[in-house]
């Protein structure tokens, strides 16, 4: 039953990510498209740009959601794949652990960030 | 050919790459793992660039930003764009039909019916083009909008 559930939860997030990942590719890639629809996205990548997102709670918030769904969706693939190969239960239970010390270790590291920038 | 022998059926990873004569699905499959662990790969690129330089202040960011701004990274990300396309709408489109919406009402087995791929085969097409798409959309702008 636990592998259907984390199953369910890569199609849900699936869909989170399809909508959230649309949002910051459409704005950090498609800046001539976004200026034909009179958008205007002055070069997402420099630092100004960078921190004028990075100071309003919204764009953090978004982020962060979009790194958690991002981890499971990522991770919880990339077990699947190793346990198509069928390992021992042993391994199975390693696999596991290495997997989500991985992506603990990633989320809490990589949310630091932003949240060190959007309160100093 | 591998031939397949009677109750021997498990190919380890060779079988993700050739498993008989399948159809295109089969091998959207493939393509789907492939994208799959090659954005894995540029998730874990992306989360130390946008973590490790941007702490330490714009200089750093600026020299990261300008390096990533080399043709060759644009065609890194162009590439790493369509598999982020390619993934997403195979996966929305494989979502649909592990649930069963959008494939008509079932029918009897009655010949001659339309076995399960030929009823799902148009949502596969449809596919294929809003891809080809996205992907000249995405190729105009990384054209028009510079390296």
């Amino acid at each position: 039953m636990r592998n259907t559930y984390l199953r369910l939860m890569q199609l849900v997030t699936g869909i989170l990510i399809a909508v959230l990942l649309g949002i910051h590719i459409v704005i950090m890639h498609l800046d001539a498209i976004l200026g034909f629809f009179e958008v205007d996205v002055t070069e997402p990548t420099s630092w100004e740009s960078m921190i004028g997102r990075a100071s309003q709670a919204i764009w953090v918030g978004l982020y962060i959601a979009l790194l958690a769904v991002v981890l499971y969706h990522a991770l919880n693939g990339l077990r699947g794949i190793i346990l198509e190969l069928t390992p021992s239960a042993r391994t199975e239970r390693i696999v596991t652990w290495v997997i989500i010390a991985f992506g603990i270790i990633a989320f809490i590291g990589s949310s630091y960030v932003p949240l060190a920038l959007l309160i100093s | 050919m591998k031939q397949m022998q009677p109750r021997q059926n498990y190919m380890g990873p060779g079988g993700w790459v050739w498993a008989g004569k399948y159809k295109l699905e089969r091998y959207l499959y493939l393509l789907h793992r492939i994208t799959g662990l090659g954005i894995l790969l540029f998730l874990i690129l992306h989360l130390c660039m946008t973590t490790i330089f941007r702490i330490q202040g714009q200089d750093v960011w600026e020299a990261t930003m300008a390096l990533l701004h080399n043709p060759w990274f644009k065609i890194g990300e162009y590439l790493v764009c369509a598999a982020l396309i390619y993934h997403a709408l195979n996966g929305l489109r494989l979502i649909l039909q592990e649930l069963g919406f959008a494939l008509g009402r079932p029918t009897p087995p009655v010949y001659p019916y339309k076995d399960a791929l030929r009823k799902k085969r148009p949502w596969t097409i449809a596919m294929i083009a809003v891809i080809a798409i996205l992907a000249l959309v995405f190729f105009y702008d990384f054209i028009v909008g510079g390296w």
